[in-house]
């Protein structure tokens, strides 16, 4: 289903069978697993890290279709949690998966009313913890979610067995405790490269092959609808609930390490295990292959506790020290509270040695360790306090470097729109202007530094409902063709229209979620199995009755500056629609690459456009840049002996885009540039014309060099 | 080696989206895999791949699988400060970022770095030169690093016809530190099936390249007064003529005896301002430019993009007629903001003829009205850098500077003039009227120039 990345190879991975040796990422681990647990459908909405998820099964079209596991592409989050409904009415097994607490957001509605009745069949929510280093967005985490709805909280190693492990227990803890369960996994655990002894693919019982004859009898206790969601709030807590620590007892889920140290212990969530034990090798208190000098207990189910469990390992200890990430310590309270209740005194550190908030690296656990250590009179061999390391660098440095964050890529679609937006403030002052969620939210980095607000995927038109009516000038919005159909059409334009606002909104229409990935969305020009959707924006804003709708092609800034004039100023009253229109550039070069190849082979006329700079009319201003940041555009050494600053330049990375060339026109920029267009296979017309034409010119410069 | 001190390789390489550091880690841990040794990989790429900074981790036990009788190695996701045997980076900046965060670290650290720069937008978009100083980066990393090796790995890697992350795998397999050999990384190179000998070969070239290979001299600016009036003469004598060029040389005349910075400082910038881009020169400049034909006799066709506006029609025009327009244009907004955009191709006859056309005018030059224009202010600013000059000769270099915050053209320029004229008179004219606290205004012209040299699209609030 990604355009950008084919997973033929990691296709063959999911066929292993007992005794073989799977190789490969974390979250491809969990594909597997999800088949050997004999899963019978798999949905969600695609973002890092788990997009491989989704995109690796869509890949493997086939063996689904043997095993008859039913694949879906979802529109967004909330359909995606909503698949889970099978698992309500019907004992089959189910998982979906999206990017990280955004999209739970998004799905807290079906997750909610999913929850509360319960399932019958296992039911797994595969779940990216995008928390610290890395991290693309807000910063809280799943497990209040968790709480909250009374569903479950895997947070496993990130040990590719331990992983696998804990998807096959997922399902039937599920299962025994009639409740879905999320299994969370941090950005590096998805991405982990490591391997595991793969177990033969089980084919549901019930699947896309051999289907069932009957739907469900009907039967209110599944609906939650009052007044049953009363008993279900209660069986949350009453059944379900210490059915599920019964499984995570009788099944070892969390796991309990003796070291010798007997009168102290660490508790830790799963996903910081390794780099804990990392820490204590370094501090000399465990060897490199996890035997630990400090008893540990290792909480790889999150949510619920067992409070048995927690005072069984407690109860002969002096001090304690908690490890959970993130804030507020949910655990740590619960820890506390359970230990007040059964009169155990031991002395629990946490918070009070550990960071409040944000991730627990290295650098922050070796500080928490030490002043625990302290605490309970371990000596340690002392490890250079991590932050002096830091300050030797910048020491070194002397000043610090600049950052580097993502941007748009060479030949881009989008970084036209955000030149001409630039062009156009120069004129008519700035404007307010509503982000989104996509490659386009990069603007906001230099040189366009544009964006007022970020609300959501595909929430820009309706973040800008409030703030239109005060602004003399019209608020633009802009978003995404994936955003569009992901929220936006709802949230955002009907919203709008129904309120009969008066926004610009400015949709990026390049045939893609490109920033995930580039899976196909339901106006992609061909999407999964070359099925062709068929759903336009234009058309759909047409039904919808957007009248002011205009599509420019992006590259045109000239163009786009004067629609874009044209929607700040004209009288028409409503939302103006403007579509952007440019498909994703990695997209369109992976295809043309392989068009070229086929057509120069074949002897075919083609022609390979590229911008250059005059090196002798650069002045070094750098206002071209200021306009544009794209990645081949850059600046290197002047030439010229007289000139200090060095001159814009472009590389052979350039695709010919033509921004360059439009921004001349449209903001009046030096006269600089210029485009070569090499011809491959030319005629004989051609060339005949060109050697004509060159002799001319030829004479013609002769004469004017008098 | 006991159990509680054996600790893995740890490796970090540092790249840009785009780069191949993803194969990179596939490579090394392939090679792993195929000589028994545990590995662990991990990376953050997200978002990070569209063109930004990032890193991939990986983690190597020093002894293979069978000798562990059963035993695994528990291997952290991510680097900690003070503990990574290799640092790999593909650029330079990004080394440097590997040395800020604390990753390099004299006791153990190998630092192989390329030492070419891909600029960050920041330093591309400053006005001027915002370039990061790349010494002061080459002398962090060999003061931190236990060994370091920099060299330009992009130039090794097109040298070779390979991609970086074989020249950098190389580099890596070149410090001995990796527990498999050269044949295991060769080979998880070929089992790739992708550009194979392309990327053997910068495998090879990458284990070569162990000593750091001098850096090509960029094309530095003259310093010497001699050569740049030299240089100066023959720009001007091709831009007008020999009188021309004997004219820079009168105006240069009174500046020689004096302090010798005033004097390389006016002559730069008086070269400059005398070579003034006009439309005749544009079109001068672009005629000399004729692509050669393809190697195989093909086509190439060669597009220049112009947008004269009013302002720049003006400038060769007779100046009672320019005067006239312009004057129109204070009160005419149509008219002043009319703009001439074309595209022309200068491979064609036509095109070619009309741009030779105007590089023709050049005679004519003196009685257009955008000389009148800039010979007077040159004469004005001559006359500032004179009298600053007199009262501190940091003064007057500082006036003579301050020329080149006219750049560009159009609109750019417009605002670079208009910018000139304020610092000028907000610090520079002060200080030449009271003749007093010269350091003051030295350091107040230099921040606004700065100001103005930071966000080239504002212009500089007054003063």
């Amino acid at each position: 289903m990604s355009a950008e990345r084919s997973f033929a190879k990691e296709v063959e991975q999911l066929r292993l069978g007992d005794g073989e040796t799977f190789r490969g990422e974390g979250i491809l681990a969990v594909t597997k697993a999800l088949l050997q647990s004999g899963v019978s459908y798999v949905g969600g909405y695609q973002g890092a890290p788990v997009s491989h998820l989704i995109d690796v099964l869509v890949d493997a079209e086939d063996m689904m279709a043997e095993m008859g596991v039913h694949v879906e592409t979802c529109t967004n989050e909330a359909s995606a949690a909503a698949m889970l409904g099978a698992s309500v009415n019907y004992p089959i097994r189910g998982a979906v998966t999206w990017k990280s607490i955004v999209g739970t957001n998004v799905a807290s509605d079906g997750l909610s009313n999913l929850a509360s009745p319960g399932v019958i069949g296992g039911a797994l929510i595969v779940v990216g913890e995008d928390y610290g280093e890395g991290a693309s967005v807000i910063q809280e985490r799943t497990h209040a979610v968790a709480m909250k709805s009374s569903m479950w909280l895997l947070d496993p190693r990130p040990d590719l067995p331990a992983i696998v492990d804990m998807v096959e227990h997922g399902f039937a803890l599920s299962e025994a405790s009639n409740t879905p369960v999320f299994l969370e996994l941090r950005i590096r655990a998805c991405h982990v490269q490591g391997e595991f002894l793969a177990k033969d693919n089980v084919k549901p019982a019930v699947n896309a092959r051999d289907g069932l004859t009957d739907p469900a009898k009907f039967d209110y206790a599944h609906l939650p609808h009052p007044p049953v969601t009363y008993t279900q709030e209660i069986a949350k807590v009453t059944e379900r609930l210490p059915k599920a620590q019964d499984y995570i007892v009788k099944h070892g889920l969390n796991e309990v390490f003796e070291g010798e140290r007997a009168d102290i212990g660490i508790i830790v969530q799963g996903g910081l295990y390794n780099v804990l034990m990392r820490r204590l090798a370094v501090m000399g208190q465990a060897d490199a292959f996890g035997n630990s000098k400090v008893p540990m207990l290792v909480l790889n189910v999150t949510h619920p506790l067992v409070p048995d469990q927690i005072i069984e390992f407690c109860k002969d200890k002096k001090s304690v020290l908690m490890l959970e990430e993130g804030n507020p310590e949910f655990i740590e309270h619960q820890i506390n509270s359970a230990l007040r209740k059964s009169g155990v005194d031991t002395q629990l550190y946490g918070k009070d040695v550990m960071p409040p908030a944000g991730e627990y690296s290295a650098e922050a656990l070796q500080q928490g360790l030490t002043t625990f250590f302290e605490a309970v009179g371990i000596d340690h061999p002392s490890a250079t306090p991590k932050a002096d390391l830091r300050q030797a660098g910048l020491d070194a440095l002397g000043a610090p470097l600049p950052p580097r964050p993502p941007g748009f890529c060479t030949g881009c679609p989008e970084r036209p729109v955000y030149a001409a937006i630039k062009v156009l403030e120069e004129e008519v002052g700035k404007v307010h202007i509503s982000a989104d969620i996509g490659c386009h939210s990069f603007a906001t980095f230099e040189p366009f530094s544009l964006g007022n607000s970020i609300l959501g995927f595909g929430m820009s038109l309706a973040s800008a409902a409030a703030v239109a009516p005060f602004q003399k000038k019209r608020s633009i919005s802009i978003m995404g063709d994936g955003g569009f159909w992901h929220n936006g059409l709802t949230s955002g334009v009907i919203s709008s229209l129904l309120n009969q606002g008066d926004s610009i909104l400015i949709i990026m229409q390049n045939g893609y979620t490109s920033a995930t990935g580039q899976q196909f969305i339901p106006s992609s020009a061909k999407a999964r199995g070359d099925h062709v959707p068929g759903m336009t924006i234009g058309e759909t804003l047409s039904a919808l009755g957007v009248s002011w709708l205009r599509t420019v092609y992006t590259y045109g800034v000239s163009n786009m500056v004067d629609t874009l004039r044209d929607a700040l100023t004209t009288p028409h009253q409503g939302l103006k629609v403007i579509i952007a229109d440019g498909e994703c550039q990695l997209a369109k070069q992976r295809r043309v690459r392989q068009e070229r190849a086929v057509s120069l082979k074949k002897g075919e006329r083609v022609v390979l456009p590229r911008f250059d700079v005059d090196a002798d009319i650069c002045t070094g201003d750098h206002a071209c840049i200021r306009l544009s940041g794209c990645p081949s555009l850059t600046i290197a050494p002047n030439p010229d002996p007289l000139k200090a600053d060095p001159i814009a330049s472009i590389t052979d990375t350039c695709v010919g885009c033509g921004l360059c060339g439009a921004v001349v026109h449209a903001d009046g920029l030096c006269p600089s540039f210029y485009m070569t267009e090499t011809v491959m296979n030319a005629g004989g017309g051609e060339r005949f014309m060109s050697t004509l034409r060159q002799g001319v010119i030829a004479m013609m410069a002769g004469a004017a060099h008098d | 080696m006991t159990d509680a001190q054996a600790r893995p390789v740890t490796l970090l390489v540092a790249a840009l989206g785009g780069e191949g550091g993803g194969v990179l880690t596939d490579w090394v841990v392939a090679a792993a895999h195929a000589a028994g040794y545990p590995v662990q990989a991990t990376s953050i790429p997200g978002v990070a791949q569209r063109t930004g900074a990032t890193t991939y981790y990986m983690e190597i036990w020093p002894e293979p699988t069978s000798a562990l009788n059963g035993k695994r190695p528990v291997f952290a996701l991510a680097p900690a400060q003070g503990e990574v045997d290799i640092v790999a980076a593909t650029e330079l900046l990004e080394a440097g970022r590997c040395i800020m965060n604390g990753y390099v670290t004299p006791d153990r650290t190998h630092l192989i770095a390329s030492t070419h720069r891909t600029y960050t937008t920041l330093e591309k978009m400053a006005p001027g030169d915002g370039r990061l100083d790349a010494d002061g980066l080459r002398k962090a990393a060999e003061a931190l690093a236990k060994k370091s090796m920099l060299a330009d790995l992009g130039e090794v890697a097109s040298e070779s016809g390979a991609f970086i992350n074989a020249v950098v795998l190389g580099a890596i397999a070149a410090t001995g530190l990796l527990p498999m050999g050269k044949d295991a990384l060769e080979e998880a190179i070929r089992a790739t099936g992708k550009a194979v000998n392309g990327n053997l070969k910068g495998f090879q070239a990458g284990l070569d390249a162990g000593k750091q290979t001098a850096e090509a001299d960029a094309p530095g600016i003259l310093e010497d007064l001699d050569a740049i009036v030299a240089e100066a003469r023959e720009r001007l004598a091709d831009f007008q003529d020999a009188a021309y060029a004997d004219q820079y040389e009168a105006r240069l005349a009174p500046f020689r005896d004096g302090e010798p910075a005033v004097a390389v400082a006016v002559a730069r910038n008086l070269a400059q301002r005398m070579a003034y881009g006009d439309i005749i020169r544009v079109a001068q400049t672009k005629i000399r430019k004729r692509p050669q034909a393809a190697a195989d006799g093909g086509v190439v066709h060669v597009t220049q993009y112009f947008r004269p506006g009013l302002a720049e029609i003006c400038d060769i025009l007779p100046p009672a007629l320019a005067k006239r327009w312009l004057a129109r244009a204070e009160h005419d907004e149509w008219f002043a903001s009319k703009q001439w955009a074309m595209e022309l191709r200068t491979t064609t006859i036509w095109g070619f003829a009309r741009l030779s056309f105007l590089a023709k005018l050049k005679p004519l030059r003196r009685r257009t009205y955008r000389y009148g224009v800039e010979q007077n202010a040159i004469d004005a600013w001559l006359d500032d850098v004179r009298r600053a000059a007199v009262l501190d000769a940091e003064l007057g270099v500082e006036a003579a500077e301050m020329s080149r915050l006219i750049k560009g053209y159009g609109k750019t320029h417009a605002r670079g003039t208009r910018n000139f004229k304020r610092v000028r008179e907000s610090t520079l004219l002060p200080a030449l009227d009271n003749g007093s606290d010269t350091q003051n205004a030295v350091r107040e012209s230099r921040k606004a120039v700065d100001a103005a040299r930071s966000d080239m699209r504002a212009d500089i609030a007054d003063a």
